[in-house]
């Protein structure tokens, strides 16, 4: 995870006489000053991030319910863990379903992104926006408590649409095959405005000269995205890859309030299994241990990620 | 001539398909929304499972806002979830802004340690912590208080890791150039990088207010005071007696419940247009 590697080096906290060969004056020269700046940060993770990390390491080790002391049972939890066949599956659903996110949200985002930013009024421009952005700012648990209507077998207006084109009704909650899908579909409904909001941020920053000299070069449209915008906005496309990943791994309340997981666990995800093992049946250990394993996961998937941007990803 | 006739005729079809495509897509992600609307607005419940949906303007009225208020202490979660999230707005802007620019912009011993913890507690759940996070807001005394929601929240990696890429971006040339005229990083930090990240500030900004206005795990957890309540544990509230009660009088909660945030939206798009147009962004 390297941050700033060569070129970008060199300004110290001082006024720099000549300008000099480009080399790293002082080895960790800011010290004092990123300390200041980091301070506000650091405490606040010590105390809420850190420490209930830290709790829940310790939790993973002992057999606790919460009212009665806890006992130290080593590593039975993780032990359990590897012989629990539900895990697995929970594991590929959340897989499926979260790859599926990650792809609409940075596919389909980048698409709507820059139509968006294409000629058009001002007023069009801010009620698409608005419209996209729309269901990113209502709740999670008011979003698929007003899908589950929508998606109903019978009474859904989804079925009723589809009906007009000649599509049988589609059990959209209730079966295997679709349950994953309308958390897919819930879910991405719902995050894409985000993506869609940071792409057009990373759009607007690119500075417009680029693209107006392209365009004097004779350059195509398609030549200019994948020469100019493409390349710089590829830190805001790796922004995006992570932070979708992360999230759409840990999808709670759409399979919660649509579908409770089923049928079977054809639409459960890890993060709804862990909550059912800790406040369903109190195994606070058993669920620690899980989230240990799962934040790992997730970790592992992040470092890859950050490895493999170092190909394609540029920075100015 | 010909080959200028194709072009604005591909070009005019080009325009066509991306207004196509981007109100399909608008149509798509609003109807629901249009739907809660007139849900909220709506009489009787039957209504609401017609179909075709039809809307009759006789039957509009605006009882369901009173049966929402009369069934939970509305007007108190309100303020209550105001509170929470613009203090953790506030907070979080600071906070994040200032560890972004150390991690984008100063060079220290251990930074790439530190960057990675911080993106490493990206990724876990809050769900996986809350146990030991309700023990440690037990210890300081401050469960069943506003605080218990406001202090968890203040860090952001993921803020940190917005803005950092964002100042990433930044060019260095004026930096360097303040630094030569003897500029220290707080100067450097509140006069150049801040007012050329009007845009992303307001996109954490906006980000982060609706993410803790919508949190319903904390408040069901660190809260048993109904008078200390949130939003989200109101429409719950609403939704609990939704077998018995009707579903305008939920539609309205969710109506009553989305527009603070709209108009949160609404304000902060607008200063991100500004921003665009008055800024240094042309360089």
């Amino acid at each position: 995870m390297s941050t700033s590697k060569t070129p970008r080096s060199g300004v110290g906290g001082q006024p720099v006489a000549a300008p000099g060969p480009r080399v790293h004056r002082r080895r960790g020269g800011d010290g004092i000053p990123a300390l200041a700046f980091l301070t506000p940060s650091i405490v606040t993770f010590l105390v809420f991030v850190l420490a209930p990390t830290v709790g829940v390491l310790v939790l993973s080790f002992y057999d606790w319910n919460l009212l009665s002391d806890g006992t130290f049972v080593g590593l039975d939890n993780f032990d359990r863990l590897v012989h629990d066949d539900r895990l697995l599956g929970v594991y590929g659903s959340t897989t499926y379903m979260a790859l599926a996110i990650l792809a609409v949200n940075v596919v389909a985002g980048l698409l709507l992104a820059v139509l968006l930013e294409s000629r058009m009024p001002a007023w069009l421009r801010g009620f698409f926006r608005l419209s996209f952005l729309f269901p990113f700012v209502v709740s999670a648990s008011a979003v698929a408590l007003i899908w589950r209507f929508l998606l109903n077998k019978d009474l859904g207006l989804v079925n009723y649409l589809l009906g007009l084109l000649h599509v049988d009704r589609i059990d959209w909650l209730g079966s295997s095959a679709f349950a994953p899908v309308s958390v897919i579909i819930v879910s991405s409904w719902k995050t894409i405005g985000f993506s869609i909001l940071v792409y057009i941020a990373g759009l607007q920053s690119i500075p417009p000269q680029l693209k107006e000299a392209a365009i004097v070069d004779g350059a195509n449209a398609w030549t200019r995205f994948w020469r100019i915008t493409f390349p710089l906005l590829s830190p805001t496309i790796f922004f995006l890859v992570v932070i979708n990943t992360i999230n759409s791994f840990q999808i709670f309340a759409e399979p919660r309030v649509l579908t409770q997981g089923g049928p079977g666990d054809a639409s459960r995800t890890i993060v709804e299994y862990l909550y059912d093992r800790a406040f369903g049946d109190f195994d606070l250990g058993y669920a620690s241990a899980i989230g240990i394993t799962f934040t790992l996961v997730l970790i592992v998937l992040t470092a890859i990620q950050f490895r493999l941007s170092r190909r394609w990803t540029y920075y100015e | 001539m010909d080959v200028l006739r194709v072009s604005r005729l591909s070009r005019t079809g080009s325009r066509i398909a991306t207004f196509v495509i981007l109100g399909i897509a608008a149509l798509a992600i609003t109807a629901p929304f249009l739907w809660i609307f007139r849900g909220a607005f709506s009489g009787s419940d039957a209504e609401l499972y017609r179909l075709p949906p039809t809307f009759d303007p006789a039957n509009v009225t605006t009882d369901n806002f009173g049966k929402v208020t009369d069934q939970v202490p509305y007007f108190r979660f309100f303020l209550n979830s105001i509170i929470v999230s613009t203090t953790i707005t506030v907070a979080q802007v600071i906070t994040c802004s200032t560890a972004a620019y150390a991690f984008a912009r100063l060079h220290f011993k251990g930074k790439g340690v530190l960057f990675a913890v911080v993106i490493g507690s990206l990724m876990i759940p809050i769900q996986v912590t809350i146990v030991p996070l309700f023990l440690v807001m037990s210890k300081l005394g401050l469960t069943n208080t506003l605080w218990a929601l406001i202090l968890p929240g203040i860090f952001s990696a993921f803020g940190i890791f917005l803005l950092r890429q964002h100042f990433l971006a930044l060019p260095m040339e004026i930096e360097e150039a303040a630094k030569l005229d003897g500029a220290g990083h707080l100067r450097t930090f509140a006069r150049i990088i801040l007012p050329l990240s009007g845009p992303s500030i307001a996109t954490l900004a906006i980000l982060c207010f609706t993410y803790w206005w919508n949190d319903l795990l904390l408040p069901l957890v660190m809260i048993s005071d109904t008078e200390r309540q949130t939003l989200p544990v109101g429409l719950v509230l609403l939704a609990g007696r939704f077998s018995t009660g009707s579903l305008g009088t939920i539609a309205a909660g969710i109506a009553m419940a989305i527009v603070p945030v709209l108009i949160v939206f609404i304000l902060a798009q607008r200063y991100i247009v500004q921003s665009i147009a008055s800024s240094g962004l042309k360089l």
